[in-house]
């Protein structure tokens, strides 16, 4: 009897709350079916969008005979096509993504994140998917691979391998971001969920990758305010979560110094992602995951985006 | 440097608390995971240097400041000079200069310099001897006196005022004698003196070997404490030449009289000076108009009963009361006997005709001229003046034992060269360490005269200040002479021609370099600087044969033990008189036979000269030795061995307030006040 998976990350109270808000692509989505997201090609809906010209090939029943009729020309009359999203997250499963923080693992947030995000993905018609990355011992990039796709099935294995999500290993998040723009065909949401606590030069040649692919790119980043404000006040060896060398420090001798590093990092990140367009969202350990989630989806929202700004 | 609680010390290893507090909380760390590693390899890299500076220096800063508690509590010593004295020394010597000029004082406190520096040696001593061996000796005696009890030390004897003149080299010579002797190991010399030059006497030849014998000795430091400052204004009084005579007016004491002054102050100053005559006393005004007053010739008329007597003049109170007082003694005048043993006829009569002749009325001059081979005809008892023209005796033959008595009983002696056809080896003979060398003889030109002393001596100026025409003498054939002497006289060749041997005895020796004779010098045809010279010596000599002898104060003053005296008067207490001749008193020696003495011990007048030894001088003077000088005022108030525990404290204060500075957390901008929540550029919706 296969074993019972947990879904702990998911609170059905914060779901019921959050479903009101709709989930908004920022790119037109290029979908399989018709769905509630503008896309790139025309197509049937209410909404006309030109007048173009027949030529061979075209389906016959697309002519505007009045146009014809008035004009003794042959056209076709086009609507913008709605279709439906692709949702696709790349979740870091490094070791430093197992960093907790009070009772609770930066991964169990990110969980918490991607879970949420994609229930109410799936229940909204789109589809979702998981690429979820860190270095293994056998060099492979991701931990779990799962192409989006619809339906409440596939939810149920989507947040089954999201639940199995385990930190471990050096972070591989660049390659991922790469692996991951070149399996997902079609423009998607990529939703990244992160801590970034790597080198970050290579960074923002991979969110143009992404960028390149006409993917509406989304950053969670997930940090402590420990990691932050670093207020230790005695000898601590620290012992790193990746399996490097530990460290004994005093950290009244290296706090000026270790703040000077964040700042400096933080604001790398900042220029990282206004350069490529990326639509980042700063999360700490202690904030309520629904709080970062709702100010995400409010800032979607043509109607609400002003007030979230 | 010294603690008065040593046994606080044991607790010196305390001061590493700070450092093993330091480890234990290192050894005590928490471990944590943490993920944000490369912010903390960064900001490690980044503080190395600077970071590691800082806690070395706040962990100095911390044992600096227990430190400094601990020798807080252990109550520190310390002056200017202590600070560098190291640890205690086996034994301290303390030279005391008891000088009449380090009476000086000042008049609210009536601390003198001397009982300043014993006080404050006492005090010092009291707190940093420990089981040092402590020994005083003082510039009067000259001997060693061991101190039990540091405390006691303002009490003793030996550190009581004198009138006496010091002498700095022979004090330090005694002092080294003392540690040859006592084979002392590290030992602390401390000098307290006023440098005056007189004392000092920067011209002796004892200070090379001074110097060279302690700056050989490692384990010797010296402390000179010096109190060359003059505090108030003082005013001195000595006397000289006194005789009685007789007048138409009657009896009559007549003197010579020197008033100094000793100050900044040159307005005219009216002194009341008090002269008491055999118990009769008077006042009379003088009037002070400049820096000294001398008065020749001071005629006080005496009672016609008074025929011997003693007086003693005094001024009033000032800034040192030991000069406020001279005795004088009257007599009869004496014979002034002079005696010339030679058996060269020209010379023997040249000095006669010079010694015989009549200087003062009423005084009587005898020359006698004793052949070599009748030299038991001496009448060494009545001889003021006695000249030796004939070859010096063995150094212990009885001649020589009789030469020696002569000088001793505080009579003149001069050295003639002796005559020609002496064997060679008797040059080699020497008495009070003076010898002969070979006669000289100037081929064409008579030997020209380089300098001669004019302050003091037989060729000084006279009283006018006119100096004595030695500059027209001629020398043809003199005779040279070594050993230890002040010269008086000097050739152009930097040859002594006359000169004034260093004898050490009460009476004065000279030697004079040639012959009255015409084929020898011009002596006894320019005759006046010769019989002044004649007549200056049979002054000198005069003084032993007198029935009222002056003498200065010092440990010789007092007649020979054995011989009774009565105490007439002194100008210290009377009642507690010490038995020794270190104040200015007058006494009466009652003889068996004859008629009785009187003697007036007084300062010796040196010690009126305020000049002091410059620092350049007092450099050269203890050149190599391992000295150091602390300059002391009366009115200074300070303590040579301070309790220093207040400045231990501000400065564990002042390591605690660094400690506390470098302790402070970095200075935080706005900014960095959340530094979590820099505010990203929002990407604009499409």
């Amino acid at each position: 009897m296969a074993e019972s998976i947990q879904r702990d990350f998911l609170d059905s109270a914060v779901l019921g709350r959050l479903m009101g808000l709709p989930l908004n692509s920022r790119h037109p989505m290029l979908g399989s079916i018709s769905g509630r997201h503008r896309s790139p090609v025309k197509g049937s809906a209410l909404e006309f969008a030109q007048y173009r010209k027949y030529v061979p090939g075209d389906d016959t029943r697309r002519l505007d005979w009045r146009t014809w009729g008035r004009t003794d020309r042959y056209y076709i009359k086009e609507f913008e096509a709605d279709t439906n999203l692709r949702q696709c997250f790349i979740v870091d499963t490094s070791g430093s993504m197992g960093y907790e923080a009070a009772g609770t693992t930066r991964l169990d947030y990110a969980r918490s994140i991607a879970g949420t995000l994609a229930y109410l993905t799936v229940h909204g018609g789109d589809a979702a998917g998981l690429y979820a990355g860190a270095k293994s011992d056998d060099g492979s990039v991701f931990q779990q691979e799962l192409p989006p796709k619809r339906g409440g099935i596939h939810l149920g294995v989507l947040l089954d391998q999201i639940a199995q999500l385990k930190a471990g290993g050096e972070t591989a998040l660049i390659h991922a971001i790469h692996a991951a723009a070149e399996k997902i065909p079609q423009r998607a949401m990529i939703v990244i969920v992160s801590d970034l606590l790597f080198n970050l030069d290579p960074l923002q040649e991979a969110f143009d990758h992404l960028r390149f692919r006409k993917h509406d790119v989304v950053l969670f980043h997930v940090l402590d305010r420990e990691e932050i404000d670093f207020t230790f006040d005695r000898p601590t060896r620290f012992l790193d979560l990746e399996g490097g060398p530990s460290l004994l420090a005093d950290p009244s001798l290296i706090q000026r110094k270790y703040r000077e590093a964040v700042t400096a990092y933080l604001a790398q990140v900042d220029r990282i992602v206004n350069h490529s367009v990326i639509d980042y969202h700063r999360a700490f350990l202690d904030e309520p995951y629904e709080q970062v989630l709702a100010r995400f989806l409010m800032g979607r929202n043509p109607k609400t985006a002003r007030s979230v700004r | 440097m010294s603690f008065l609680q040593p046994i606080l010390l044991i607790g010196l290893p305390l001061a590493l608390l700070p450092i093993i507090i330091h480890l234990i909380n290192q050894h005590r760390h928490r471990t944590v995971q943490w993920a944000a590693m490369m912010f903390l390899l960064d900001a490690k890299k980044l503080t190395k240097g600077i970071a590691r500076l800082r806690q070395i220096l706040i962990l100095s800063l911390r044992v600096l400041a227990v430190l400094f508690l601990l020798f807080a509590a252990s109550r520190p010593l310390a002056g200017g000079w202590l600070a560098l004295t190291g640890g205690k020394p086996d034994t301290v010597l303390i030279l005391l200069d008891r000088s009449a000029s380090m009476e000086q004082q000042i008049l609210e406190t009536g601390e003198s310099k001397r009982s300043a520096a014993t006080r404050k040696l006492s005090d010092l001593l009291e707190k940093t001897a420990g089981n040092s061996n402590l020994v005083l000796i003082d510039s009067a005696t000259l001997e060693p006196t061991p101190i039990s009890d540091p405390g006691a030390l303002t009490e003793l004897p030996q550190v009581a005022a004198t009138a006496t003149a010091s002498n700095i080299p022979a004090l330090l010579q005694r002092a080294v004698d003392y540690l040859e002797t006592d084979e002392s190991g590290r030992t602390d010399i401390w000098l307290a003196s006023d440098l005056r030059q007189s004392d000092w006497e920067t011209g002796s030849g004892k200070w090379q070997s001074l110097r060279s014998d302690l700056s050989t000795r490692e384990t010797v430091r010296m402390f000179l404490l010096n109190y060359a400052g003059i505090q108030s204004e003082n005013f001195s009084i000595s006397v000289s030449n006194v005789k009685r005579r007789r007048s138409p007016e009657g009896m009559q004491l007549v003197m010579d009289l020197r008033i100094s002054r000793q100050s900044a102050g040159d307005g005219d100053v009216q002194l009341p000076v008090e002269f008491t005559i055999n118990g009769t006393r008077t006042v009379q005004e003088m009037t002070l108009t400049g820096p000294e007053m001398v008065r020749l010739g001071h005629v006080i008329s005496l009672g016609q009963s008074d025929l011997n007597g003693w007086g003693r003049i005094d001024l009033p109170a000032d800034g040192n009361p030991a000069d406020n007082t001279a005795f004088l003694v009257f007599d009869e005048e004496p014979v002034r006997k002079t005696v010339i043993v030679s058996d060269d006829t020209v010379t023997a009569e040249a000095i006669a005709a010079a010694a015989g002749a009549a200087v003062e009325s009423g005084v009587t001059y005898v020359v006698e001229i004793v052949p070599l081979d009748q030299l038991t005809r001496i009448p060494w008892e009545e001889t003021a003046l006695l000249f030796w023209h004939a070859p010096l005796p063995e150094e212990d033959s009885p001649l020589s034992a009789l030469l020696r008595q002569h000088a001793e009983a505080g009579r003149t002696l001069v050295f003639l060269p002796p005559p020609d056809g002496i064997a060679s080896d008797e040059s080699a003979t020497s008495l009070f360490g003076f010898q002969w060398n070979h006669w000289k003889e100037s081929e064409n030109q008579p030997l020209p005269i380089e300098w001669w002393r004019t302050e003091s001596g037989l060729l000084a100026n006279t009283q006018s200040g006119e100096p004595l025409p030695v500059g027209d003498l001629s020398f043809f054939r003199t005779r040279g002479f070594s050993g230890e002497f002040q010269p008086l006289l000097r050739s152009e060749s930097d040859a002594a021609l006359f000169a004034k041997i260093t004898s050490e005895t009460p009476g004065t020796v000279y030697a004079l370099g040639t012959l009255p004779r015409t084929d020898h010098s011009s002596l006894a045809m320019e005759g006046i600087v010769f019989f002044i010279m004649i007549h200056r010596a049979l002054e000198e000599g005069a003084n032993a044969v007198a029935t009222a002898r002056f003498r200065e104060a010092g440990p010789d003053a007092l007649p020979a033990s054995g011989i009774a005296y009565t105490l007439i008067d002194s100008a210290g207490d009377t009642a507690s008189f010490s038995g020794q001749g270190f104040l200015p008193s007058a006494l009466r020696v009652e003889r068996s036979s004859g008629k009785d003495h009187l003697i007036a011990i007084n300062r010796p007048v040196t010690e009126d000269d305020t000049r002091l030894v410059a620092p350049e001088a007092l450099d050269a003077l203890l050149e190599g030795v391992d000295f150091r000088q602390i300059s002391d005022e009366l009115d200074s108030g300070s303590s040579l061995a301070a309790e220093v525990w207040r400045a231990f404290l501000v400065a564990m204060a002042l390591a605690l307030l660094a400690e506390a500075i470098l302790c402070l957390p970095p200075r935080t901008e706005q900014e960095e006040a959340t530094p979590g929540f820099p505010k990203p550029q929002k990407t604009s919706a499409p």
